[in-house]
């Protein structure tokens, strides 16, 4: 007869048998809470006087905020070590003889087993927790807002354990030996990651069009493969939030709170499959590789044709020889090999090695077919675009073409800051603006591409390549996010010509579009929401900071938005810019320092109304040194150049000999006809460039304000005596 | 009682076991024989619940077995090979055991472990193949359950421990509602404990039978006659299972009782006649022989 607490003797009894399981884990939390709390306290008391919040905040938002994630790989491990050895008697005739016999249903022993390692790794974790709380009472690093902290940080603890627990136990039910269900529950704890990365290498290789910007910096996070795997899950749920603007950014990291109910129902569905997997599973299954005969086949396939992509890859990446040969030399040998071993696996006997003809042809027919649809792009995927009817709005990226030069933090902590593209992606949203599908379209149906040349010696007096290269110095990347009204998001990423009348009309129609500039530009969209604290300001002789008042950047704004607003393509083209402004904010993790927010903004001599008022705040953007501020000017020259786009390469070679000038007259004619190099890294103004010269110049007096940057002649406008 | 009906089990492309058809029934030592691989483990590792037949069904006590906690708890299964928790000793195998069946008897348990002298406390991995053989037996008689499902437990037994085991399954049969069921591949084994026995061969039953209605019905008889006339006649009204002869002495198998026997031949007086008794071999050997089989190639 079954006894009213039969649950609680066997989950006693489980205890009792797997001591060593808590006690791992105990000393796994111990190392993994007490021991980094400690150091992270340590760490940031040394620090504390950087930082513009006190210990509180750093136990509440990183000990029990973000750092979470190094906990999640503690809970994953201890998942991994209740699963596995709490279910692998499975794989043991003895043992299943006994537990079998007893009189306890499969339901009693499989939830008693569940619940026993369940609180294998509860108990541990929950006492050490209780202990880091015992340590941050007593460095006054808690109040009571830590609390929900806690708690929050204790559930999602869980749940990622139950999630990749529950994987452990279905990978030593289906499975009928330990190393096979250790390497089952590898695959299923990261197989949906593996195909997000395959999917990616794939779609890298194959189409010249893709393109992605809805990852968070995560090549592993693809919407198109459903996250199923506790390993995709648990990347997505930490992954940085997906902020779309400076302002969200500006918060602590924090869950995707709509994302845990995704891990809860994953958590409880994966639990109850490795539920029905024990129950349906026949006790003689001990020993044998796989315990469903049925699921062979299935789980065959499963690997196979992943492994057979990742073998490609794998021989394209050896010695760099990425040529499409060894890319299929590699798929063909990886996809016979794992068959080959997943049949030795499965019989566990080398005899079996060639068995299954028929399931071998067809895993490789799948392969082949997966293959032609990426190689000859069967389904038309660089070719695509949506007609104008289908989509709610559009996003353009053009590179190269709007001044935004760096990447957009949107976290805290800068862990993860958006691409100028990525941020237009977000953000942009372009409606009724026909040059955008039209400039699409044409790309698409142009499909130009770099073209790359094996190099060889005297390559550069090629008639072909010299009339290559000069073609393809016009060529610009373009990226579209066609946005349905589903809210679903294709991204393309298309070459385009800027020489062609065509694509340069359609790109001026996407350029005059107030929605572009406005998506393009994070300030635009956040400045009424941001208190900045100065601007930096650099012209082309001169850097310095002005501080700001709440009047004066409503003010600098609306002149500057204004005169932005007119900006047109064709003098972002053909106008060298006199200056930058970048709004700077108060450095969040140190609190003596601004920080960049805006980027650097250009200003052109058309923006005459916010020069002046730059001028009217204190620096004076135009205001160019004379022969008698500066000592000397050293001019280097360049002795071999490479460049692509008319930039300089990192190869280039200078002369060692650099001649200096410090004749006034010569100075005043070599301040007259230099530019910042800082504006020559814009690639849209490569050619308004000379860089056969690198031009250094000393003043005569220190003085802060002088920017200590390097210039090049203006293309044309090298003097005479230098040449 | 235990019955089993057209139970078939297949491990993959083996037949394990095919059809058989089974009564066991309760009060009695029922003994299965059979050559390795004729289906005896699995047979048993069914009637305890742990495999399901792939077709037809074997109930205890008109129920069930697999997946019926409540019928396993009368059930107590040996293995050939007894797991033991890791480390655990004799005791902490009784409190195993003890969370299971309610009726678990610790302080007899205490008492026989004594007796056999095994020693409580020490590690059961520190004990011989025959001390473990011992001590499963002694946790499935404490546990106290109704039937007891021995695979091959006897074989690695001593005769002493072998005649203790017999006294102690006789006491229990004795004093409570018990039925142990003993799977072997040594006939000699189970002579002097099986009340009926079971032959399985290659997954099905070969026969069934009660040993004592199996003794009182054939029987080994030596006889001389005063002429080989008399002989024929005599020897042609017995219904002889074998016959052998030495000399002028006729050692003859004989179907039937023993009066019955010696009354048809005592018809011809003869100058010799005696009735010895059969082994559980002999027995076997002549009536697999009968339904052709030659039970020296199935069992021994």
């Amino acid at each position: 007869m079954i006894s009213k607490n039969l649950y609680f003797k066997l989950i006693k009894q489980d205890f009792k048998k797997r001591i060593w399981c808590p006690i791992l884990i105990f000393v796994a939390c111990f190392l993994g809470l007490e021991v980094r709390m400690l150091m992270g306290m340590e760490q940031f008391t040394q620090y504390s006087d950087l930082r513009p919040y006190d210990i509180t905040v750093y136990i509440r938002q990183y000990f029990f905020g973000r750092e979470a994630m190094a906990m999640s790989a503690v809970a994953c491990m201890a998942a991994f070590l209740c699963g596995i050895s709490g279910y692998t008697y499975l794989h043991s005739k003895i043992q299943v003889d006994l537990y079998h016999s007893l009189p306890v249903s499969r339901t009693q022993l499989f939830w008693s087993r569940y619940l026993s390692g369940f609180l294998q790794f509860m108990i541990p974790f929950v006492m050490n927790i209780i202990i880091c709380i015992g340590i941050a009472v007593g460095r006054k690093a808690i109040t009571i807002q830590t609390i929900p902290a806690i708690f929050s940080f204790i559930g999602i603890q869980m749940i990622i354990f139950v999630l990749s627990y529950s994987v452990a136990v279905i990978a030593t039910g289906l499975t009928g030996n330990l190393i096979i269900s250790i390497l089952g529950t590898g695959v299923l704890f990261v197989y949906s990651t593996v195909l997000e990365v395959i999917l990616f290498l794939m779609s890298t290789r194959f189409f010249d069009t893709y393109t992605v910007y809805n990852s968070r910096g995560n090549i592993a996070l693809n919407d198109k493969i459903w996250c199923f795997s506790p390993l995709s899950m648990i990347i997505k749920l930490f992954a940085s939030p997906n902020n779309t603007t400076q302002v969200a950014a500006q918060k602590f990291f924090k869950y995707d709170s709509s994302y845990i109910w995704v891990l809860i129902v994953a958590a409880i569905l994966y639990s109850l499959a490795a539920y029905i997997i024990f129950v349906k599973r026949a006790s003689e299954s001990a020993g044998k590789s796989i315990a469903f005969r049925v699921a062979e086949p299935i789980i065959k396939t499963m690997i196979v044709i992943p492994a057979a992509f990742y073998m490609g890859f794998f021989f394209c990446s050896i010695y760099y020889i990425d040529t499409d040969e060894w890319f299929l030399f590699g798929v063909i040998f990886g996809f016979t090999i794992v068959c080959i071993l997943m049949e030795i696996i499965y019989r566990i006997n080398l005899h079996g090695a060639l068995m299954h003809k028929k399931q071998f042809l067809f895993n490789l027919a799948c392969t082949m077919l997966i293959l032609i649809v990426f190689w000859y792009d069967v389904a038309g995927y660089d070719t695509y675009v949506p007609s104008d009817s289908q989509l709610q709005s559009c996003a353009v990226s053009i590179s190269d073409l709007m001044p935004l030069q760096q990447d957009i933090r949107v976290n805290e902590f800068g862990v993860h800051h958006l691409s100028p593209a990525e941020y237009r992606m977000a953000n942009m949203e372009l409606q009724g603006n026909s040059s955008v599908m039209e400039l699409a379209r044409k790309a698409a149906k142009e499909q130009l591409a770099y073209r790359n040349f094996d190099y060889y010696d005297g390559i550069e007096e090629s008639p072909e390549y010299i009339e290559t290269m000069k073609r393809q110095e016009n060529y610009r990347n373009i990226e579209f996010g066609y946005k349905f009204p589903s809210g679903k998001v294709i991204y393309r990423s298309y070459i385009i010509d800027i020489s062609d009348e065509t694509t340069l009309y359609l790109l001026s129609g996407i350029f005059n579009d107030s929605n572009y500039k406005v998506g393009s530009t994070p300030i635009f969209n956040d400045y009424w929401n941001v208190s900045f604290e100065a601007i930096r300001c650099q012209s082309n002789f001169k850097i310095g900071d002005i501080t700001l008042t709440p009047e004066r950047q409503a003010k600098l704004m609306e002149i500057y938005y204004n005169e932005y607003m007119k900006l047109t393509l064709d003098t972002v083209m053909h106008t060298l810019p006199v200056g930058t402004l970048d709004f700077m904010v108060r450095n969040i993790n140190d609190k003596y320092h601004y920080s960049s927010y805006s980027g650097n903004m250009y200003v052109y001599p058309q923006f005459t109304e916010t020069i002046a008022l730059i001028k009217e705040y204190g620096f004076d953007m135009l205001e160019n040194p004379t022969s008698e501020d500066v000592e000397l000017i050293r001019l280097t020259k360049e002795k071999t150049t490479s460049s692509y786009n008319n930039l300089p390469m990192a190869d280039s070679e200078l002369d060692d000999e650099p001649k200096e000038y410090t004749d006034k007259e010569q100075i005043q004619q070599i301040l007259d006809n230099i530019i910042n190099e800082r504006f020559y890294w814009y690639p849209n103004y490569g050619d308004l460039f000379d860089h056969c010269y690198f031009i250094e110049i000393r003043y005569a007096k220190n003085d802060r304000n002088n920017s200590d940057s390097n210039y090049l002649f203006i293309t044309g406008q090298i003097p005479a005596f230098i040449q | 009682m235990i019955t089993a009906v057209n139970v078939t089990k297949h491990f993959e492309e083996i037949t394990a076991v095919n059809d058989v058809n089974v009564t066991i029934k309760n009060r009695e030592v029922f003994g299965l024989i059979g050559t390795n691989g004729a289906g005896k483990s699995t047979f048993l590792r069914m009637a305890a619940g742990v495999l399901k037949p792939d077709s037809g069904k074997i109930f205890v006590d008109d129920q069930i077995v697999y997946e019926n906690a409540s019928t396993k708890a009368d059930i107590f299964y040996i293995s050939d090979d007894q797991y033991f928790l890791p480390n655990a000793t004799p005791r902490d195998m009784a409190v195993f055991y003890k969370d299971y069946f309610k009726s678990f008897d610790r302080a007899r348990f205490d008492e026989m472990l004594g007796k056999f002298q095994l020693k409580a406390n020490r590690k059961i991995n520190t004990f011989s193949k025959g001390m473990k053989k011992q001590l499963s037996v002694l946790l499935g008689i404490c546990a106290n359950t109704k039937y007891l499902f021995c695979d091959e437990t006897f074989d690695g037994l001593d005769p002493v421990m072998r005649q203790a085991v017999k006294s102690i399954f006789a006491g229990e049969l004795s004093e409570r509602d018990f039925t142990p069921v003993i799977a072997s591949h040594n006939l000699r084994e189970l002579e002097d404990i099986c009340d009926c026995v079971g032959i399985l061969h290659q997954g099905g039953v070969l026969m069934q039978k009660d040993l004592e209605e199996m003794k009182l019905n054939i029987h080994n008889v030596q006889c001389v006659f005063q002429s080989l006339e008399e002989e024929k006649t005599a020897l042609g009204l017995l219904d002889i299972v074998k016959a052998e002869k030495r000399g002028s002495l006729n050692i003859i198998t004989v179907r039937g009782s023993e009066k019955e026997i010696l009354n048809k031949i005592n018809t011809f007086s003869p100058v010799f006649a005696e009735i010895l008794p059969l082994t559980l071999e002999e027995i076997f050997i002549s009536e697999t022989e009968v339904v052709g089989y030659d039970i020296k190639e199935l069992i021994f």
